[in-house]
């Protein structure tokens, strides 16, 4: 089912301010889509709202062209997965599974097949007559996503799911959403503030700061053409490396003088458009050369991080001003010496200072 | 036999092991608690004995089971059951605390759920209000009382003493015991209530399918004061109830003990046993229930 919001906004009772507003989104029949932002954002809010369980305080809220706005949460033929899970204590596995269909007055014997094959797909069969505080953290989980997936909704709802998990059990989990969604064929929108989880599940990424939408689009595009510094500063880990400086002969060259960078060909005309003004440069870490280049830098090596695959170096420009560079695990950098590193003009990243806009597209 | 030794010299308490002075702390501890026990359990013990001690006369006095001066019987009973209107006062209390319990709990789950799951205006005031009145007690609104139930009942004569009775007692306890339960769910994460909302309840289904199994420990502590109050309260009854085919335990057990006509002590004490048998019934009825309770309770706070 496709889902759209139109100009949408939230005020919360009490509050002065709007904690969303103008939050346009279209999310496509089938689309994975995650909603990312740091905590605080809106995006919970946003999801609820999607649920019903908040009331939308202007704009139009639809699903398939039919608008959603007053119909309460039962009829809007959803389901949610809730952070803390939120199974009903009382009930054994089994029950909190048929829930849903038992308040719809589904037949007996219709709800003990839908349980059944959703414990089969979630192999927690074993489990099925133990209640909740007697099974672990994991298997709460798949419960929770088992009694979503019973009622075969049309819009999977998930509030941070997998943050309650240990770190191997996430990843593992990851897999088996993506998996599920796709045997499900259903529209999932999922919220979390993981930016891996983002990057790994979604077809479609919605990045959330401030109550406003700074970017929708693929995974891809979000690490190769962040739409602004916000952007550019979330995603990616460890963080893009931020320069300020300015365009001075068609060429970024940041405040301190140490950094000078060319745009690429294809970059040059937006580039040069900002003549004389205040640009800052991103370079991503594991874009910096170390075989020969037109441009270098030269670093002193502070600290670095071994991780196997690679390396990561905290380094310092003269100036002072920290740069991290990730390399392969098998070069050798010695602490508090003295490198050079070539800048790839592929791999610059443009940003008017003052909007924070990116300036090649 | 060396290793049998050395077993020995293991000290296994968690705790560090006791100086002298903790030794004579310890000792006094002992001690105020033997005697507070003795306190409480000495008078109990003797009114057990004299309801079945057939050498008591209309005054009790002191029992002593060695030199002959008791003998078993069970004619305090019989006189209690025979003589008085005993059984009538039973099902009076039991009639009393019933109602009281029913109507607190009804109430009280309603008010509880709103305060807890709800934003609405005059929350904050209303809640005040209530905390305030639960500090005045009800015996101070005495003659109010009187004056409504003798303007109501003139306008609806069915409307007996009883029933004001119970009006009172559960009043009472629907202002303390909103707070209570209002505060155990707010335990209770909302992400429940979402869930249940999503898979296609009402609010009252929401609370009757899963808040309430939730609130049960608490729902039953709730249930068993307001039980207990009526078995325990005397003033209220004393003032309001006059005919004694209306009293309550309390009240007619009373006149065993005040009225030189109908003075009998040792049936007051038969009397004062079978009324705990009830409460002690209910009370290892709910056991699971109230101990689960009691223990979130106190986590909470």
């Amino acid at each position: 089912m496709k889902v759209s919001l139109k100009n949408i906004g939230k005020k919360y009772e009490g509050r002065e301010e709007f904690t969303l507003r103008h939050i346009d989104l279209d999310i496509e029949d089938k689309d994975f889509c995650v909603i990312l932002g740091p905590s605080g954002c809106g995006k919970t809010t946003l999801l609820r709202m999607i649920a019903g369980l908040n009331s939308i305080t202007e704009g139009d809220l639809l699903f398939n062209d039919k608008r959603m706005n007053k119909v309460p949460s039962k009829d809007r033929d959803i389901a949610m997965v809730f952070q803390s899970y939120a199974l009903y204590p009382h009930m054994t596995v089994y029950d909190n599974m048929a829930f849903s269909l038992t308040m719809r007055k589904e037949r007996k014997s219709v709800i003990d097949k839908a349980v059944r094959e959703a414990a089969e797909l979630l192999q927690i069969t074993n489990y099925l007559h133990s209640k909740p505080s007697d099974i672990s953290g994991g298997q709460r989980q798949r419960v929770a996503l088992g009694r979503a997936m019973v009622r075969r909704p049309r819009v999977f709802l998930m509030d941070e799911p997998l943050s309650n998990l240990d770190a191997k059990l996430r990843e593992h989990m990851r897999v088996e959403l993506v998996r599920l969604h796709k045997a499900l064929e259903t529209t999932s929108i999922y919220v979390t503030h993981d930016q891996t989880e983002a990057m790994t599940m979604a077809t479609k990424i919605v990045l959330m700061n401030e109550g406003k939408i700074q970017q929708a689009g693929k995974p891809d595009e979000f690490y190769n053409q962040p739409a602004n510094l916000f952007v550019a500063r979330f995603i990616g880990s460890p963080t893009m490396n931020i320069f300020e400086g300015m365009i001075k002969d068609g060429q970024f060259i940041s405040k301190d003088g140490h950094i000078k960078a060319s745009p690429s060909d294809k970059d040059e005309a937006s580039v040069k458009a900002f003549e004389g003004k205040e640009v800052s440069l991103g370079i991503r870490s594991e874009r910096f050369l170390t075989g020969d280049a037109q441009e270098k830098i030269e670093v002193t090596v502070d600290v670095v991080e071994m991780l196997g695959k690679e390396k990561i170096l905290y380094t310092k420009l003269p100036s002072g001003d920290e740069i991290v560079i990730s390399v392969p695990g098998h070069l050798d950098f010695t602490e508090d010496e003295k490198y050079t590193f070539g800048i790839d003009h592929g791999a610059l990243h443009f940003f008017d200072t003052t909007t924070g806009e990116r300036i090649n597209k | 036999m060396k290793l049998f030794k050395k077993k020995q010299e293991f000290y296994l308490s968690d705790r560090q092991p006791l100086t002298l002075m903790g030794k004579l702390m310890l000792m006094l501890s002992y001690l105020i608690l033997t005697g507070w026990s003795i306190v409480i359990v000495w008078p109990l013990s003797q009114m057990v004995i004299s309801a079945f001690n057939g050498n008591q006369g209309r005054y009790l006095i002191l029992n002593r089971v060695t030199d002959g001066s008791y003998e078993f019987s069970m004619k305090h009973f019989r006189f209690l059951f025979e003589e008085t209107l005993y059984l009538t006062w039973v099902k009076n209390t039991l009639f009393i605390a019933l109602a009281t319990a029913a109507i607190t709990i009804l109430i009280v789950s309603f008010t509880g759920y709103a305060y807890s799951r709800f934003r609405f205006k005059g929350r904050k005031p209303s809640l005040m209000a209530i905390m305030l009145i639960q500090t005045i007690p009800a015996f101070a609104g005495i003659t109010a009382y009187f004056t409504m139930h003798s303007v109501i009942s003139s306008v609806a004569p069915f409307f007996s003493r009883q029933m004001m009775l119970i009006l009172i007692y559960a009043g009472g306890g629907i202002a303390s015991n909103t707070f209570i339960l209002k505060g155990y769910m707010d335990s209770i994460s909302t992400e429940l209530d979402d869930a249940a909302k999503i898979d296609g309840c009402s609010n009252m289904k929401v609370y009757r399918l899963i808040i309430m199994p939730i609130v049960r420990p608490m729902l039953s502590i709730i249930a068993l004061w307001s039980f207990i109050g009526p078995f325990m309260d005397y003033m209220l009854p004393r003032v309001l109830l006059t005919n004694p085919n209306d009293y309550t335990l309390a009240q007619g057990l009373f006149t065993l003990m005040n009225n030189r006509e109908t003075l009998n002590q040792p049936a007051f004490a038969a009397g004062g046993l079978l009324t705990a048998l009830p409460i002690v019934i209910l009370f290892a009825v709910l056991q699971k229930q109230l101990i689960s309770g009691l223990a979130q309770g106190s986590v909470k706070g």
